[in-house]
């Protein structure tokens, strides 16, 4: 009889134990569970028209810095990651990563071709906000921020946001991957007339 | 006398049931992710359409609409792949009843998604201007969507401009024309009582104090979003006082109410949700919280009550109707391209490329300026309307540098003219950086150090 309810609540002692350390553990594990590693899809053009298809795909998803990966139903699925460690395998990009996802660039600073990474693919690319403020790699260029358009880029030392649209009052609709407290969406920004901004341009476009 | 169980299989049978135990946990939750994983919703189709309306226009103006729609199938990774879209525009002019149709026509094979109208002269060059919305779908998607969201019941205005005032303001000086404001607020960056915070996360700029307004009293009061309070400094305090705001810590726009209350404007929400509006007492409890109808850019404050800049309808929204806390529905109804003034009348702003457009509108008169600018033109922080006077602020901005025009015109130009550098270190609510109360403009900075509130005493006459 002892032994029987030794047994039993060893056993139950064990599961909450197990559920509590799992689940606690949960949000950082969306990487895993979800992402992968599938090549890119090359793709002979990109229009603005179609990234801004692959941007708003992550609307209203996660921010994870130096993130890459994220589905689409709409919220964070690893809300309250630590925003210090790169490493918790939460869900979204950062902002230079899904510029990169957006802008179907190459991993190789040197190609300007054109990829078509899934939501799912865990990449971020090799460019940090601050190099595709400078221009760096073959794909991208600095812009005059007056001639910026749709799907084109204002970046900073440390951000970076797309220009989805121009609102009436010279305020720019930004789609960005803002923070882990806002996610990836879009928002009012003044990024354009501020001097920590500058313009940047993926080459390349169709139309 | 029994004998003693032997010490090892003493601790063989909680070992087991640990061992079970864990087994058991650690598997039924990963059996529970896995079922999570396989319920989570498919890839969904994308449908949106973004649009500059021609709030004002000048006579003998070709007049296009233009509409960008972004769509996508479903389940199809190729964001190439897109979609067919066909639409078209409901037009009248202002003041009648019927809206005529004009299909919108697909741009060149290159850009299929590109909607455009032309609006026919009749109607362009009417004195009073044009009234439209627009009804785009996606018939393969089974996706529509109405320009503004209020369609019918709320239209776009376009209005016409008559006997405008041309200012050219031609090539700015950055760094002349400076004036040194009386600093009535500071608060240095930090999480003391009196201080103000940033917001933390990783690669995030900085972002802190948010926005401010400053009430009939003169009282300044700013909002410090990432301790989720306000800092109020009463008239001539050199320190202020903190009062808790339940708001959600991340960047917000804030305005003063007419009663004394206090608005704040949330720019992030709950999965599914659009930002809150969060009304507030003097002691900061909670009155009421209202769901805004679209994602929004400021907050002011009406004769009747506050409003919202919502996007993508690019219309002043009010929050509450008679009073009562108003659905998105009604919300969506009552949105105007203009935005009432506590001064009276209503005030319109179209800024496109470097020129920027803005007509007082009272009844069927109507004032109007329309500036030119060698530099480019950014964002309009202010316009207001003071006296028989306009005051904007505007950014100016190269690649390089960035700073704010303070312009006062009257009807024959531009009265006065000064320059304020930028002081946007830390990041707030895109138009939370300047206000005006009585005749004095107000403006909230930041520099490495801290966030602040100058005062500037405009000349009226």
């Amino acid at each position: 009889m002892l032994t029987s309810r030794t047994l039993l609540l060893t056993f139950v002692l064990a599961v909450v134990l197990a559920w509590v350390g799992s689940a606690a553990a949960y949000h950082t594990r969306f990487v895993a569970d979800n992402c992968n590693y599938a090549a890119p899809t090359p793709t002979s053009y990109i229009t603005r028209e179609g990234s801004a298809a692959v941007a708003l795909r992550a609307r209203h998803e996660g921010y994870q810095w130096g993130g890459g990966c994220w589905n689409d139903n709409d919220r964070d699925d690893s809300p309250g990651d630590p925003t210090t460690d790169a490493g918790t395998g939460g869900e979204g990009g950062d902002c230079s990563g899904f510029t990169f996802k957006v802008w179907r660039e190459a991993l190789a600073t040197s190609d300007s071709s054109f990829h078509q990474w899934g939501m799912l693919r865990y990449v971020h690319g090799p460019y940090t906000a601050a190099s595709f403020k400078a221009g760096s790699g073959a794909p991208n260029v600095t812009a005059p921020k007056s001639n910026l358009i749709r799907m084109d880029a204002l970046a900073s030392d440390g951000h970076i946001g797309l220009i989805y649209a121009v609102n009436p009052d010279g305020t720019d609709q930004i789609i960005e991957a803002k923070g882990e407290a806002y996610g990836t969406n879009i928002w009012t920004r003044t990024y354009r007339g501020s001097s920590s901004y500058s313009g940047v341009r993926r080459t390349g476009w169709s139309s | 006398m029994r004998a003693g169980k032997p010490s090892g299989r003493r601790w063989l049978v909680p070992i087991v049931g640990i061992v079970l135990g864990s087994v058991a946990g650690v598997a039924s939750v990963a059996l529970a992710n896995a079922a999570a994983q396989r319920s989570s919703p498919p890839q969904r189709a994308v449908f949106d359409a973004t649009h500059l309306p021609p709030l004002l226009t000048t006579p003998g103006e070709r007049v296009d609409l233009a509409f960008d729609v972004h769509c996508a199938a479903g389940d199809v990774e190729d964001a190439e792949g897109g979609c067919d879209v066909s639409g078209a525009v409901f037009v009248r002019a202002t003041g009648t009843a019927a809206f005529d149709r004009i299909a919108l026509s697909p741009g060149s094979s290159d850009e299929r998604r590109r909607l455009t109208a032309s609006v026919p002269d009749s109607l362009a060059s009417r004195r009073g201007g044009f009234e439209y919305y627009a009804e785009i779908e996606a018939p393969d998607l089974g996706e529509r969507l109405t320009v503004p969201a209020g369609g019918a019941d709320a239209p776009h205005v376009s209005r016409r401009l008559e006997n405008s005032l041309d200012v050219a303001l031609g090539r700015h000086a950055f760094g002349a024309d400076r004036r040194e404001g009386a600093r009535l607020a500071f608060a240095s960056w930090g999480d003391g009582a009196t201080q103000a915070g940033l917001e933390q996360g990783r690669n995030l700029p900085p972002i802190g104090a948010s926005a401010f307004d400053v009430d009939a009293a003169g009282t300044v009061v700013v909002l410090d979003q990432a301790h989720r309070r306000l800092l109020r400094w009463r008239k001539g305090a050199r320190s202020p006082v903190h009062v808790p705001l339940s708001v959600t810590g991340t960047l917000a726009d804030m305005a003063v109410g007419n009663d004394g209350s206090l608005y704040v404007l949330e720019s992030t929400a709950e999965p599914g949700r659009n930002p809150l509006v969060r009304r507030f007492d003097d002691a900061g409890r909670e009155l009421e919280a209202m769901e805004t109808a679209e994602r929004t850019s400021q907050i002011r404050m009406t004769p009747d009550g506050a409003v919202v800049l919502a996007h993508p309808s690019h219309h002043w929204m009010p929050i509450t109707v008679d009073g009562v806390p108003a659905s998105r529905a009604e919300q969506r109804r009552h949105g105007r391209s203009s935005r009432a003034l506590r001064s009276g009348g209503e005030i319109v702003v179209f800024r496109h490329a470097n020129e920027l457009r803005v007509a007082l509108v009272s009844g069927r008169s109507m004032r109007s300026w329309r500036l030119t600018s060698d530099t480019p033109l950014a964002e309009v922080q202010l316009a207001e309307s003071l006296g028989q006077r306009l005051v904007l602020v505007v950014r100016l901005y190269d690649d390089s540098v960035g700073e704010f025009a303070v312009l006062t015109l009257d009807r024959n130009g531009l009265v006065d003219r000064f320059t304020l550098d930028a002081a946007d270190w830390a990041e707030t609510a895109p138009l939370g950086r300047f206000r005006l109360a009585g005749r004095s403009l107000y403006r909230l900075g930041s520099t490495p150090s801290g966030a602040f509130v100058d005062r500037f005493d405009l000349e009226v006459r």
